[in-house]
């Protein structure tokens, strides 16, 4: 009965119950730390009241889609915005590990590498997900309808959850190639721009010129469109193709860059 | 002429009701012109809240104080031109370089424009900054730090010199340059209060000492006065832990007991080293085996565990680390 | 030995231009910790004015350039933000212990706290220039009367002074980084609570009453004039007034937080 003999480094059930444990504890954290939550669920929802205060006549200008209010226009731009910012609380936390030597521990302990990086990750999906029910939750009472209804809700919860999960391990990877939460948290602005550059605050038909062009080719655009189509339309394949395809194609190619990272920073060890 | 230093009864509590901190409990301080005066006290003893005090960083809760004659509360801006302060945790801009700090200093001491440069580079000199008068501090080591804080503080020729951990973190050479530095500015006629963990510096440096322990001031004195006021030497005994016991009842017949770093037993002896050989006969007798034996004359820290009941936390290695 | 001191008091405006200078010279030597507050007001005229560039369809909208509208609110947030750098300064060297060294010298206190605002009307004035020479790239015409768009100046100017006196008062009394996320917040909410984004006038609900009160968009309206509507002699007596006001009482807030420093 000793400990070696209980302990089984390889094979796929340890690998899932360690990662199980890992997003418990990453969903731990961000429930225990409510500072680092709170800015990513409050600054959109600021953003929606005001957008739907200051821009409530513009649902009339010609581009708008047809929509009953700008709160409805609005969703799909507060829930991407929020899981964007939300996703660099999780790779901070794991920029932090790095810095304070706990991933090092982890890692001379007989831990599945992957399960390390794949628990932040499903912190952050869960987290995703939650934020697109919150928004929907508060916002609801303030007007907002779901022209979808469940099916749209639930197509827009896998959305959120896979938008978390690429925006995560694309943060996870900056996170693993520099080990510092101050490049993690300094990549804000960056979000910020990519987000702006898109259609999330505006439609995209009511813009000009080059601005108009970056949005088309920026993918943002068309994730918070199925986003927002889900909301103001009812459901339709393409709507949740876009929202759910869209993310998942980042996800994939994201989770592969964050993989390869770890493996660099693990030989590098 | 008035002392350049005077505190009655100064007071300073931090916090308020049940958490009211007493930091500094009615101190009373003379420093008399052209000495160099030691001020000596554990970590949180209340050092450093005096020092802010009569530097006018913190305004007393009780008590008052003059510094060069002048009232640190009322006559804040005069104190301030007449004193040099070169503070422990009053860090220097890593960013600047040391030229562009002592500029800084001579602009905020209304130094005429025109000696700018001249006293900048005198300073530097002086402290043997002088070819690295224009690299970055952030570049500097530990000694060249505190060089430069100390070129900082005379920028004016303060007739009163604050230094307060001069030599904290420092190795041996920087150490003792630092020191000849502090006599010659003493030499010259600055007074200088100096305030110091390490009791060996106090005696090297100081004419006069007072040691304060839970913002009191236990002890103050010339250095030889009070080590005498101690009288015996402490023997230091180390004998098995099962032992501790009646070896301690053996050390009290000799003498009274004096407190000592975990694991040691120390006593005073009433009759001097002459005495040693009797002890060791003495723990024999009773079977006692003893692993380690040290005879110290009174030093300041034995005048400190006296005053306080325990020793200067550090106190052991002066020059070390 | 120290007769050669002059009086404290004639020193004050060479020892505050000494602190501005060293404020000044860490743009360059610390460039992180000012181009954020450089490229932030870049930004957003950009995006701003590119995804809301319908708005000027809407109805009753002042402008046909949806640049001319939010150019002037780039500018002020700019300016502001410019001011809270050096509220950030401040909590770095007081953490550091470096404010001791300057509290200890015999300089008037207000020369301690002019240096800073010297700095900060430098330091918004760079943003500024920047901010609006990328505003007329992008298309911002002002309108009317060739001065009126000087008053957008004015305005970053007294903003920029809010903005100062509000960080350094924040940094005195709490003398940490959570000034530095109070300053933030505070300012970036106080700022979007106004008409930032479209009119009082198109603005429908809530917003309506507390962009109306809120007196920092009486100083967006100071700063608007020469890109909307041209010169109004109400706005920009009412404008200038509350940017004095608002000037005053930052200035007193950090006055007191400098005094507190010694409790």
């Amino acid at each position: 009965m000793s400990a070696a003999l209980r302990t089984r480094s390889r094979g796929a059930r340890p690998a899932i119950e360690q990662t199980a444990a890992m997003s418990r504890r990453a969903v731990m954290a961000l429930v225990r730390q409510p500072s680092l939550v709170v800015p990513s669920l409050v600054f959109p929802l600021f953003f929606a009241a005001l957008g739907t205060s200051s821009f409530g006549r513009a649902i009339s200008i010609p581009g708008f889609p047809e929509v009953d209010s700008f709160l409805d226009f609005a969703l799909a731009g507060s829930i991407v915005q929020g899981i964007l910012f939300g996703s660099i609380v999780s790779a901070t936390a794991l920029a932090t590990d790095i810095e304070t030597g706990f991933f090092d521990r982890l890692l001379a302990a007989p831990t599945s590498r992957v399960s390390i990086v794949l628990g932040r990750l499903a912190g952050a999906m869960a987290y995703g997900a939650a934020q697109t029910v919150v928004f929907v939750l508060v916002l609801l009472p303030f007007g907002l309808t779901i022209r979808g209804g469940v099916i749209a809700l639930i197509a827009m919860m896998a959305g959120g959850l896979l938008t978390a999960l690429a925006v995560a391990a694309v943060m996870s990877t900056m996170a693993l190639r520099t080990g510092s939460s101050e490049a993690v948290q300094g990549s804000f602005p960056l979000l910020f721009v990519i987000l702006f550059f898109s259609s999330a605050f505006f439609p995209r038909q009511t813009m000009d010129g080059a601005y108009r062009w970056i949005a088309t080719l920026n993918p943002i655009s068309y994730l918070v469109e199925g986003f927002r189509s889900l909301t103001i339309d009812s459901v339709s394949a393409l709507a949740v193709a876009q929202t759910v395809l869209i993310p998942a194609a980042l996800a994939i190619g994201g989770v592969r860059l964050a993989l390869r990272s770890l493996q660099r920073r693990v030989a590098a060890v | 002429m008035t002392s350049p230093i005077l505190a009655s009864g100064l007071v300073r509590t931090f916090g308020s009701g049940d958490d009211e901190v007493r930091a500094v409990d009615g101190v009373d301080l003379e420093v008399h012109a052209g000495e160099v005066f030691g001020f000596l006290g554990p970590n949180g003893a209340g050092k450093s809240t005096t020092v802010r005090m009569l530097t006018t960083l913190l305004r007393p809760t009780g008590g008052s104080a003059r510094v060069a004659g002048f009232d640190v509360v009322t006559e804040a801006d005069s104190v301030r031109r007449n004193i040099g302060v070169a503070l422990q945790d009053a860090a220097i801009d890593p960013l600047m370089t040391g030229e562009e700090l002592l500029r800084l200093q001579a602009v905020l001491y209304g130094l005429p424009r025109s000696e700018h440069t001249s006293r900048a580079n005198e300073l530097l000199e002086r402290v043997g900054l002088s070819s690295a008068g224009s690299r970055r501090v952030g570049t500097y080591s530990g000694g060249m730090r505190r060089r430069l804080d100390l070129a900082l503080s005379l920028i004016h020729e303060p007739s009163v010199l604050f230094l307060d951990e001069p030599t904290t973190g420092l190795d041996p050479m920087s150490r003792m340059a630092l020191w000849d530095e502090i006599r010659r500015l003493n030499r010259e006629g600055t007074t200088v209060l100096l305030t110091t963990q390490y009791l060996e510096e106090a005696d090297q440096l100081a004419d006069r000492v007072a040691i304060i322990d839970n913002g009191r001031i236990v002890r103050e004195g010339a250095p030889e006065q009070l080590k005498a006021g101690v009288g015996s030497p402490t023997l230091f005994v180390r004998v098995a832990t099962d032992q501790e016991a009646s070896a301690s009842d053996v050390l009290a017949r000799f003498g009274e007991l004096r407190p000592t770093a975990e694991g040691m037993l120390g006593v005073g002896l009433n009759g001097g080293a002459g005495e040693v050989s009797a002890v060791v006969r003495a723990l024999d007798e009773r079977g006692i085996a003893v692993d380690h034996l040290e005879l110290s004359a009174p030093s300041l820290d034995d005048v400190f565990a006296e005053a306080t009941g325990h020793r200067l936390e550090g106190a052991e290695s002066p020059a070390g680390a | 030995m120290t007769a050669t001191l002059p009086s404290p008091r004639s020193g004050g405006l060479a020892a505050a231009n000494g602190l501005a200078l060293r404020s000044l010279r860490n743009i360059r030597r610390l460039p992180s910790a000012f181009i954020p507050a450089l490229l932030m007001p870049v930004v957003q005229v950009i995006s701003f004015s590119g995804t809301y560039a319908g708005v000027t369809d809407i109805p009753g909208f002042p402008t046909d350039r949806s640049i001319n509208w939010y150019l002037p609110l780039a500018v002020t947030m700019g300016a502001s933000f410019a001011g809270l750098g050096t509220g950030f300064a401040m909590i770095r060297d007081l953490e550091s212990g470096f404010y001791d060294r300057l509290r200890m010298a015999p300089t008037s206190r207000r020369a301690l706290l002019l240096g800073p605002f010297l700095a900060a009307w430098t330091r918004a004035m760079i943003a500024v220039v920047l901010v609006s020479l990328i505003g007329l790239a992008l298309g911002a015409r002002p309108v009317g009367n060739p001065a009126t768009p000087l008053l957008m100046f004015v305005a970053a100017l007294g903003m920029a002074t809010v903005g100062t006196g509000w960080g350094l008062g924040l940094a005195y009394r709490f003398r940490d980084m959570r000034a530095a996320a109070i300053m933030q917040l505070t300012l970036f909410l106080g700022l979007f609570l106004t008409d930032a984004q479209t009119p009082i006038e198109i603005i429908d609900g809530w917003l309506e009453p507390v962009a109306t009160w809120n007196p920092l968009t009486r100083i967006l309206h100071l700063a608007r004039q020469g890109f909307v509507e041209g010169f109004d002699p109400r706005d920009t007596i009412i404008g200038v007034v509350v940017m004095v006001v608002l000037g005053i009482g930052s200035v007193a807030f950090a006055l007191t937080g400098l005094a507190r420093l010694d409790d």
